[in-house]
């Protein structure tokens, strides 16, 4: 759920690896590996194989599934399967997109913050304790609302709610990374402070982002269905999975229509939870505390 | 902490004002938007003249002496507003916190008893399957299936239909009606909550299981469990006596956080469960442009947020006996 | 997260500590406030304050499930509010039509089986001078207010001039006003500047419905020129109300319920039926079903027609689809920013035509939903006999080419996020851009919350957008004031581009709104239906769909119906048995 999304932080703190024999770790990796790349293939090669158009009426009002229609039509006669696949190219480059640029914005200001110190680090930790003190979806729906609906401008809410996560994240890595023996030698040779940030406190304060940065996509999955649920995300009539619930919301008793859209959010979600995981006993992560 | 709230009503205030539309079309309604004099003149009255800079600090004045204004679509006291719906959403709250809580420590702790078993595979599956979910998604599947059709949970709403609340004490209906004596109404009420209360606290559970999972694992893992496994200790001892003592203290680290996150995320659950509270109190606000509504929502969030916080380093601080208190 | 090993963690405690206390002395006051104040009754700022009336069933009917008082059926109906208030001379919604015509009354009343005949209400007799410039009515002098005083004609006077000059959406209905004597207690005469055959059917609008003046006056409520912003009583009528109707408000909380309690003495002769009404809000069709069924609800209002199935077989439910006078409309405007296109009155005339209608109805409404041709609704003065709409894809294409868009061009199509009478906007938004996609027009969809939209069609205007109407009344003259384009129609502005054109002008019309005002019988029934052509040629408001209406209830109420000037009366309604 988006709503926690500064919980998962903890968890790179605190779960041990696990190693690779677990067969929990291997099945849930496999099947997150499956998902995702399903998802994939969905999202470039659709065009050429999709059974129908997502805009097109076809077929009849509001029937329940049959072989031709697997998820049954909307109100507007659309197959809500092709819909729902079609979603993928929404919401996926959205979230890969709001996680991008939320990383690149808190690894800037959180590494200058945590290797700099001083003002800059007042200024950005300030802010980022103002944004994180924000409910993140109370905030995300302010700044969409003043922006207008569009996928777009839920795209800018989301980068403003989620980059403080990493900003924070980054700093502390910083900070932890800075006095290590082999960074203080760099120093002692003289290199020169922007060289030792890139060349050796930022490539292992990224590791923890990184697989932050996959729980979280599954996070920013749902918040983008959830803006959408709410009008402020994609707007019609593109085949947006949040806006798709929020249709079949209204025709309660013809369920189909809001089934396979939710279906969708759930396995892409669970699917990133499950790479992301695997992604933290892979790469070996332990917080040192 | 006083910059950390200032900061928030700050942010709220300016993205209020920053939405391109205007608070008054809703008070003066579509016919009378095109009437200058009726457009000034409520204006006035609402507090809606004068600069941005002017507004801001007429708002910063009256806020240092409690009072958040009066609503533009309720016409009440905003201060009155919230404490009327806080019940509702702290009842809301405080249930999933219950579910999660209780739900999240006993299937960690389970699931680290039984680890790569079945058991702990089912157990860690349910509890991610928390953590994908859309709110609003299982919340309507869950009216579809267990209301509408089967029939097994009450409908959306505090109290059942036709009937009246009880006595106002405490704005909680479970402790009011227990308050009035009437046992009946008490059941209605706590039934009432399960299912909001589980969706709401579902996706708590998943992330608390993981922790405490993970947390029990390191302790059974550490040098003076071995130690007393080899004394010969019974295996529940152990667990009891060692680890389950140990590996509630990142526990609690989540626990306060996660309190005021559900508070606010309780948005989605009171839509969808037709909870008067001050999600939905949040949500008509926003829709309506109500500045004062939207500062006063904004402002109880930071509180909500900070003083769980404070509330987490305490408890913590109690617990821990690496931690002395000063 | 990093501990704080130091010593900062006993500020923090007393810092907690300190706040907790804070906040729980809030809590308490506030509590005292509202125990102390609800009693009084008068300022309380609470809306649930009559808790002290409502107290019975708390203490001696300790079941909760409240054991209805007196052995009578409590009513509950479930609805999605839309109040604006509960002072009846500032509301303007379609429940506030339902609660005025329960608290208050008016002089006369619309017959719900024949909008076109009026009936005596507060007043036994009325009558028009020759040129419908001035009307006099008897009130009944049996007519008392739920307080037990008179209805007198200063009552009327009062509540009509409050009407005009709080200056609120429902204002209107009193334009062009110049006096009324009341100086005899049971005479009410009322001088208009110009003819004003439309209104009775006003007097027998829910906004009209009489004040008890003299408690109205004591809680701050004015009716002179000023009350616009001299009137304090706003805030009094959220809790309280001062009408002769056969219920009286006993509570209301916003995004919760609206409370009645029968007026024990109620003049009239059909006295009320239910010792209590509960409008209770509840926002979706479905859970309004399951309530009705399940007989939590007497009545839902808002049950959607693709729902209505799943009452099928049911005894215990009565379910009727009726006509109603509510419609959902598209508005073209050609002097909103980025509507230079649609200048063309030939371009506009396309788009009409390129809209399929009955596959519009279909899909919006499963059907239940008739075709209206002009802004006039079917079953008013002045529909019949007008062209209908026709899906034309042809000639729109034909039209299109003449006009040198052959090629398509691109529109912005902005509009409230709304579900209306069983319409989701977003549907219906979708369905026309869909059809217009055919004729390589293509509509840029923007759904946008109501207050955004009020202030975009006042300021530049909107392309095309769409909106609903209600009526208001039963004469046909309210729709030519807001759609014609007429000096101060709200369509004439914002067609012509808001706040910053110029409004848009068919002096036809005014004409045509001048001679049914002037006229009765045939002739004004002829000015109508000549106003209804003028506004269809004009191709600003295209109706897409005159919606029907779903009246379900539990069978054992009677009486339930739907009425043109009131939506509910919750008056007609009883129980059998």
């Amino acid at each position: 759920m988006s709503l926690l999304s500064t919980a998962p932080r903890l968890l790179v703190d605190v779960a041990p690896r696990s190693t690779w024999k677990s067969p929990w770790k291997r099945v849930t990796v496999i099947a997150g590996m499956t998902v995702t790349s399903f998802w994939l293939v969905v999202l470039i090669t659709l065009s050429w194989w999709a059974p129908y158009k997502p805009l097109d009426a076809v077929g009849g009002r509001l029937q329940a599934p049959s072989w031709h229609h697997l998820f049954g039509t909307d109100a507007l006669s659309r197959d809500v399967f092709t819909r729902t696949l079609y979603g993928a190219r929404q919401t996926l480059p959205v979230s890969v997109g709001v996680i991008v640029c939320a990383v690149t914005i808190g690894t800037v200001l959180g590494s200058l913050a945590g290797f700099f110190g001083g003002w800059i680090e007042s200024v950005v930790m300030r802010l980022v304790d103002v944004t994180l003190a924000f409910p993140p979806i109370f905030l995300a729906m302010a700044v969409a609302a003043a922006l207008g609906p569009g996928l777009q401008n839920a795209f800018f809410a989301m980068v403003i709610v989620w980059w403080p996560i990493y900003a924070r994240l980054i700093r502390g890595q910083v900070q932890a990374v800075k006095h290590r023996d082999h960074i203080q030698a760099a120093v002692s040779i003289g290199a020169t402070r922007w060289r030792i940030l890139r060349k050796h406190v930022l490539p292992l304060s990224f590791t923890p982002a990184l697989i932050n940065a996959t729980l979280d996509l599954g996070q920013v999955v749902i918040l983008t269905a959830t803006l959408s649920f709410l009008g402020l995300g994609a707007k019609p009539p593109s085949p947006e999975w949040g806006a798709m619930i929020t249709d079949g919301a209204q025709f309660f008793y013809q369920w189909w229509v809001a089934v396979a859209p939710g279906i969708a959010i759930l396995t892409v979600a669970m699917s990133f939870n499950f790479l992301g995981d695997g992604l933290r006993d892979a790469l070996d992560v332990r917080a040192k505390r | 902490m006083p910059f950390l709230l200032l900061g928030i009503v700050t942010i709220a205030f300016c993205i209020s004002r920053l939405i391109p539309a205007d608070p008054l079309a809703s008070i003066v309604g579509v016919r009378q938007m095109a009437n200058p004099t009726i457009v000034a003149a409520a204006r006035q009255k609402w507090g809606l003249n004068g600069s941005i800079l002017e507004q801001y600090w007429v708002f910063l004045k009256n806020l240092v002496r409690g009072d958040l204004g009066i609503s533009f679509r309720t016409r009440k006291p905003v201060t009155h507003d919230l404490l009327d719906r806080l019940p509702a959403t702290l009842e809301l709250a405080v249930g999933a916190l219950v579910v999660g809580g209780v739900g999240g420590v006993a299937l960690g702790a389970y699931a680290a008893s039984k680890k790569d078993k079945m058991a702990d595979h089912l157990s860690r599956g349910f509890s991610l399957l928390g953590s994908s979910l859309p709110v609003f998604w299982i919340g309507l599947v869950f009216l579809f299936v267990l209301y509408a059709r089967l029939g097994w949970f009450p409908g959306p709403g505090r109290l059942p239909p036709r009937t009246k609340p009880p006595g106002h004490v405490t704005g909680f209906y479970t402790i009011d009606s227990l308050l009035d004596g009437n046992f009946t109404l008490f059941r209605q009420c706590l039934w009432r909550l399960v299912l909001p209360c589980f969706v709401l606290g579902w996706a708590y559970m998943g992330q608390l299981s993981r922790l405490v999972r993970a947390a029990m694992l390191d302790e059974i893992n550490s040098d003076y469990v071995r130690t007393a496994r080899a004394k010969g200790l019974a295996e529940r001892l152990v667990m009891r006596r060692h680890v389950l003592r140990n590996a509630w203290l990142p526990t609690l680290t989540i626990l306060g956080f996660s309190f005021a996150q559900l508070l606010t995320a309780s948005v989605l659950t009171e839509t969808i469960f037709q909870w008067n509270g001050i999600g939905s109190y949040a949500v008509q606000s926003a829709n309506t442009l109500d500045f004062p509504g939207i500062n006063g929502v904004s402002l109880f969030a930071g509180l909500a947020f900070l003083l769980a916080n404070l509330a987490t380093d305490v408890l913590y601080a109690v617990a821990d006996p690496k931690i002395r208190l000063a | 997260m990093r501990r704080h090993v130091e010593g900062r963690n006993w500020s923090k405690v007393v810092a907690f500590i300190a706040v907790g206390a804070i906040i729980v002395a809030s809590c308490g006051s506030s509590k005292k406030s509202a125990t102390t104040a609800a009693p009084t009754g008068t300022g309380s700022q609470s809306t649930t304050a009559p808790s002290g009336t409502t107290a019975p069933s708390g203490t001696t009917a300790p079941a909760g499930t409240n054991a209805p008082s007196g052995g009578a059926h409590e009513l509950v109906i479930d609805r999605d509010m839309d109040i604006n208030s509960l002072d009846i001379s500032a509301s303007y919604c379609d429940t506030c039509q339902i609660f005025n015509t329960a608290v208050y009354e008016t002089l006369i009343t619309v017959d719900p089986a024949d909008p076109n005949k009026l009936l005596p209400r507060l007043a036994t007799s009325w009558q028009a001078n020759t040129d419908n410039t001035v009307f006099t009515f008897k009130l009944d002098p049996a007519a008392k207010f739920a307080d037990g005083s008179q209805v007198e004609a200063k009552d009327v006077k009062f509540s009509w001039q409050r009407l005009g000059n709080l200056k609120g959406s429902a204002s209107y209905l009193m334009a062009g006003m110049k006096s009324i004597d009341d100086s005899d207690p049971t005479t009410v005469v009322i001088t208009f500047d110009a003819p004003n055959s439309a209104f009775l059917p006003i007097v027998a609008a829910s906004y009209l419905g009489i004040i008890n003046s003299d408690v109205a006056t004591a809680q701050g409520a004015t009716d002179a020129a000023d009350a616009a912003t001299a009137d304090k009583a706003g805030d009094w009528f959220l809790a309280h109300s001062a009408g002769s109707g056969p219920y009286q408000l006993e509570s209301y909380t916003q995004g919760d319920k609206l409370v009645l309690t029968r007026n024990d003495k109620y003049w009239g002769a059909k006295k009320p039926a239910f010792p209590r009404v509960t409008i209770a809000e509840v926002k979706d069709s479905s859970s309004q079903l399951q309530q009705l069924q399940s007989g939590d609800a007497d009545i839902s209002m808002q049950i959607s027609v693709d729902a209505v199935g799943q009452l099928q077989g049911n005894a215990d439910v009565t379910t009727k689809i009726v006509d109603s006078y509510n419609y959902v409309y598209i508005a073209l405007s050609p002097g909103a920013a980025g509507g230079e296109k649609l200048q063309d009155v030939t371009v506009r005339k396309a788009i009409k035509e390129a809209i399929d209608y009955d596959g519009a109805i279909q899909a919006l409404v499963a059907g239940k939903g008739k075709k209206q041709a002009s802004p006039i609704p079917n079953g008013f003065i002045g529909s019949a006999g007008l062209p209908l709409p026709e899906y034309n894809l042809d000639d729109a294409k034909k039209l299109l080419s003449a006009a040198g868009l052959a090629d398509g061009f691109e529109l912005d199509a902005t509009y409230p996020d709304a579900n209306v009478y069983g319409v989701d906007f977003n549907l219906m938004m979708q369905k026309i851009q869909q059809d217009l996609a055919k004729v390589k027009i293509n509509l840029k969809l923007t759904p946008i919350q109501f207050t955004d939209w009020i202030t975009r069609i006042n300021a530049k205007g909107i392309p095309v957008t769409a909106v609903y109407f209600a009526p208001d009344h039963t004469d046909t003259s309210q729709y030519i004031q807001y759609f014609g384009l007429i000096p101060n129609s709200f369509w004439a502005g914002s067609a012509g581009g808001g706040a910053a054109g110029k409004p848009m002008d068919n002096p036809k019309e005014s004409d045509l709104l001048k001679q049914a005002l002037g006229s009765s019988g045939d002739a004004k029934a002829k000015a109508y239906t000549d106003a209804g052509q003028q506004m269809i040629d004009d191709e600003i408001i295209i109706p897409i769909v005159n919606t029907q209406l779903v009246l379900a209830s539990r069978t054992n109420i009677t009486g339930m119906h739907y009425s043109a000037c009131c939506n509910l009366d919750l008056g007609l309604l009883g129980l059998a048995g």
